[in-house]
C-alpha cells in the first residue's frame, strides 16, 4: 500500500475571459508519495502556475474528481477549510521569492510561524543557520541578494514543517551558483527530513536531482523517461 | 489552546486569537502593521497630521466653547446668593438695560414660605456692555454696598471699593429724602465725574494693561477705574449702580436683573418656584445659570458640533482613502500572507490594526497640538478660556480609535476578499 500525500484525479481549470474559454488544465491526474521530490516541466504557458496554485489550494478548480492533501479531501472544503489546509500543510517557493519587504528575515519566517500558532522558541534562527544565513537574520528582504532572498523563502515554507513544499520556478531568477545552492538545499531538506517536494522548472539541470520528473502538455502530465 | 474559536483551525489555537480582533497579548498580530507604518515614515506622518489636525480642531472647538461659558457661569456662581432674577423670556445674553423697577426689591424681599420671610437680601444688577480691553465686555452696576457680597473670598488687589460710588449715594438718598425719586438737575456734573469709578478684574487689568488711576470713556463719561479685584468675580467690569443709573436714565432706579439671597439657602428650589410665581419673572438657581447659558448658545454649540464632525469625517476620508490605495499597492503582500494561510479576518486585521495605529498616533499629536492651540490663544486673546476637560481627551481618543477602525472597514474588506492565486501574481 502506497502513502500517497497528494492525490489528484481529473483536475481542470478554465479561465473564463469574455467568451472565450481557455481549458489550461484538461483532466490532471497526480500522485505524489510522502516524501517524493517531484519535478514538473513544461512549455511556458502551458499551466504548470496554476496546477500548482490548485494543489496549494490557492485557487479552486473548475472541476476535480479527486483532490486529496495529506488525507484532507480539498474538494469538499470550505474557503476557511482550505485555507486552514493550506496553512498547516502546506509550504511555498516562489520564482519572486515574495518574502514580505518590510520585516527582517527573521520576521518573515517568525510570521509564518505565528500563522501556525507555532512558538518561537528560537526555529527562525535555526532555519537561517541551516540555509546558511545565520548573518543574515535581522536584514530586510531589500538588504538581501537575490540567491540570499530565496533561501530565506525556502527556510520560511520548511520552518513550519509542512506535509508538502510547492516550488514555482525556485532558481528561474537566480545565477547558475545560487541556482545550485538552491536546489541542494532543497535535496538537504528532502534527504533530511523526509520533505515531499513538488517543484516546477525550466532547467532540465535542476529536474535531474528530483525523483521524479513529470512533463506537461497541453494541460495534461505524461511521465518522462 | 488558548481559547476556542470559530477559524476551524485544529492546531492554530493561538492563531484563532491573532485573527481575532483582540489583543493576544504578546502583540504578534501588530508586528506587520507597526513594520508597514515604520516603512512608510513620511506616509505614516502625513495620515497621523491629518488626524491629528482634526482631533485637534475638535478639541479646541469643545474647550474653547465650553471653557469661555463655563468661564462667565463660575463668575456668576461665585455671587454669595441662590438665586437669579431674569425678565421673563429673555435670553441669558440679553444685553440688559432698565427692566424692573426697584418696587421689585420689595417685593422680592417681603417673599414668604408658610407666613415666614425667606429672602436676605434682594441685590439689584444694572447691566450694560462696555468696550474694555479690546471686546465688548458685561458692565455690572451694582451698589457699593453689596460689593463684599461679589467679592467673597477674593481680594481687592489695588486700589478701593467705590469712594466716589459710596458718596454719590448718600448725595442721592440725601436728595430723594423720603420719595423714591430725586431731580437728577439738582447733582452737579462734578458730582457726577467723581462718581465715574470703574472696578475690573486681574484678567481684563492684565489684557487691556489697566491699573488704577486710568482714565476710559464710558456712556460720553471719563471712568476711573479705582480697583481692580481678583479674577473670578461675577463681573469683569463693575460701577456704582447710582452712576449708571443716573446716567443713562435719569437717576429712576430701575434693574436689570436680581441676585437673591436666601435665609435658608435649602430651601432655594421651593423659594425660587414661589418668586417665579409671585414675580411673573424668570427665576432660576444660581448653579443653573451655566445651562441657561448654554441653552442660549445652543445653535453655536450645533455650528460648532458640525464644524467639529465635518473636519474629523475629511479627516478620516483621507485615512479610508490611503488605507484604500495601500490595499492595492499592497496587492501581492496580502497574496503572500494567504500563500502563508491567513485567514479573512487576520487579513483584515492586519489593515484595521495599521489604520487604528496610525490614528492613535494622530490623536496623541492632536492632544499635544491642541494643547498648543491653547498656549497661542491664551497668549493672543487673553480672556478666552481653553479649557481642556478630560471629557474632550476621552472623546478624542474614542473618536480616533472608532474612527480609525471604521474607516479601514471597507478597505480592509476588500483586501480580505482578494483571490490569493490573482494577488499573488498581481503586478
Ligand atoms: N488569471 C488568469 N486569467 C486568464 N488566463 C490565465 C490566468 N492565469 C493564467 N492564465 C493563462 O493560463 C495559461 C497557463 O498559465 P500558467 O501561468 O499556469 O502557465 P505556466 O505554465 O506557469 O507558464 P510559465 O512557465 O510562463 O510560468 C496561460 O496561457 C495564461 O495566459
Ligand atoms: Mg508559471
Amino acid at each position: 500500500m502506497s502513502d500517497a500525500i497528494l492525490t489528484a484525479r481529473g483536475i481542470c481549470k478554465d479561465y473564463r475571459d469574455g467568451d472565450r474559454v481557455a481549458h489550461v488544465l484538461r483532466g490532471i491526474d497526480l500522485t505524489v508519495e510522502r516524501g517524493e521530490f517531484v519535478a514538473v516541466m513544461g512549455p511556458s504557458g502551458c499551466g504548470k502556475t496554476t496546477l500548482l496554485n490548485v494543489l496549494g489550494l490557492m485557487a479552486r478548480p473548475t472541476s476535480a474528481d479527486v483532490l486529496l492533501v495529506d488525507g484532507a479531501d480539498c474538494l469538499s472544503l470550505s474557503d476557511r477549510g482550505r485555507t486552514t489546509v493550506r496553512r498547516e500543510r502546506i509550504g511555498f517557493v516562489f520564482q519572486r521569492f515574495n518574502l514580505l519587504r518590510t520585516i527582517s528575515a527573521r520576521g518573515n519566517i517568525d510570521l509564518a510561524l505565528q500563522l501556525r500558532g507555532a512558538a518561537l522558541d528560537g526555529q527562525a534562527a535555526r532555519v537561517l543557520r541551516e540555509v546558511g544565513l545565520e548573518e543574515c537574520v535581522h536584514r530586510k528582504p531589500g538588504h538581501l541578494s537575490m540567491g540570499e532572498q530565496q533561501r530565506v523563502a525556502i527556510a520560511r515554507a520548511v520552518a513550519c514543517r509542512p506535509a508538502i513544499v510547492l516550488a514555482d520556478e525556485p532558481t528561474g531568477n537566480l545565477d547558475s551558483a545560487n541556482t545550485q545552492l538552491v536546489i541542494d538545499l532543497f535535496r538537504r531538506f528532502h534527504d533530511a527530513y523526509g520533505l515531499t517536494v513538488i517543484m516546477i522548472t525550466h532547467d532540465a539541470g535542476c529536474a535531474s536531482a528530483a525523483d521524479r520528473i513529470l512533463h506537461m502538455k497541453d494541460g495534461m502530465l505524461e511521465p518522462v523517461e | 489552546m488558548k481559547a476556542a474559536g470559530g477559524a476551524g483551525s485544529v492546531v492554530g489555537g493561538e492563531f484563532v486569537l491573532l485573527g481575532g480582533w483582540g489583543f493576544t497579548g504578546d502583540l504578534t498580530l501588530l508586528r506587520l502593521p507597526v513594520a508597514n507604518l515604520l516603512h512608510h515614515k513620511l506616509r505614516t506622518a502625513l495620515c497621523a497630521a491629518a488626524v491629528g489636525i482634526g482631533v485637534a480642531m475638535m478639541v479646541v472647538q469643545l474647550s474653547l466653547s465650553h471653557g469661555t461659558l463655563n468661564e462667565v457661569a463660575q463668575r456668576m456662581e461665585s455671587v454669595d446668593a441662590e438665586l437669579i432674577v431674569l425678565p421673563r423670556h429673555a435670553n441669558v445674553i440679553f444685553q440688559g438695560g432698565a427692566i424692573f423697577p426697584d418696587t421689585y426689591v420689595e417685593l422680592i424681599e417681603s417673599a414668604a414660605l408658610e407666613g415666614e420671610p425667606v429672602v436676605a437680601k434682594a441685590i439689584p444688577v444694572f447691566l450694560d456692555t462696555v468696550r474694555l480691553g479690546g471686546q465688548q465686555q458685561r458692565l455690572f452696576g451694582i451698589d457699593p454696598a453689596d460689593m463684599d457680597g461679589f467679592l467673597g473670598s477674593r481680594r481687592l488687589r489695588q486700589g478701593d471699593l467705590f469712594p466716589g460710588g459710596r458718596a454719590f449715594k448718600q448725595r442721592i438718598e440725601q436728595l430723594r429724602g423720603n420719595s423714591r425719586r430725586y431731580d437728577p438737575e439738582r447733582v452737579t456734573s462734578d458730582e457726577v465725574r467723581r462718581a465715574c469709578e470703574l472696578i475690573i478684574d486681574t484678567r481684563l487689568a492684565r489684557v487691556g494693561g489697566y491699573s488704577v488711576g486710568d482714565v476710559t470713556e464710558v456712556f460720553g463719561q471719563r471712568f476711573r477705574i479705582v480697583g481692580v479685584v481678583e479674577a473670578g468675580v461675577a463681573g469683569r467690569v463693575f460701577a456704582p449702580i447710582q452712576t449708571i443709573r443716573h446716567i443713562l436714565n435719569g437717576g429712576v432706579p430701575w434693574s436689570s436683573m436680581f441676585f437673591v439671597k436666601l435665609r435658608d439657602p435649602g430651601q432655594a428650589e421651593v423659594v425660587a418656584d414661589a418668586l417665579a410665581r409671585k414675580l411673573n419673572a424668570n427665576v432660576e438657581l444660581k448653579t443653573q445659570y451655566g445651562s441657561l447659558l448654554r441653552d442660549s448658545f445652543s445653535q453655536v454649540y450645533t455650528y460648532i458640533n458640525v464644524a467639529s464632525a465635518v473636519a474629523l469625517a475629511v479627516c478620516f476620508l483621507f485615512i479610508m482613502l490611503t488605507m484604500y490605495t495601500l490595499i492595492l499597492e499592497r496587492t501581492r503582500e496580502i497574496g503572500i500572507l494567504k500563500s502563508l494561510g491567513a485567514t479573512k479576518r487576520y487579513v483584515m486585521a492586519i489593515v484595521v490594526w495599521e489604520s487604528v495605529l496610525v490614528c492613535s498616533a494622530g490623536t496623541v499629536f492632536g492632544i499635544l497640538l491642541a494643547y498648543g492651540i491653547r498656549v497661542v490663544i491664551e497668549a493672543t486673546m487673553p480672556l478666552q478660556t481653553v479649557d481642556i476637560q478630560w471629557r474632550w481627551l476621552v472623546l478624542a481618543v474614542a473618536v480616533g480609535l472608532v474612527g480609525g477602525a471604521i474607516s479601514a472597514l471597507y478597505p480592509g474588506y476588500r483586501a480580505a476578499r482578494l483571490d490569493p492565486a490573482a494577488a499573488l501574481s498581481f503586478e
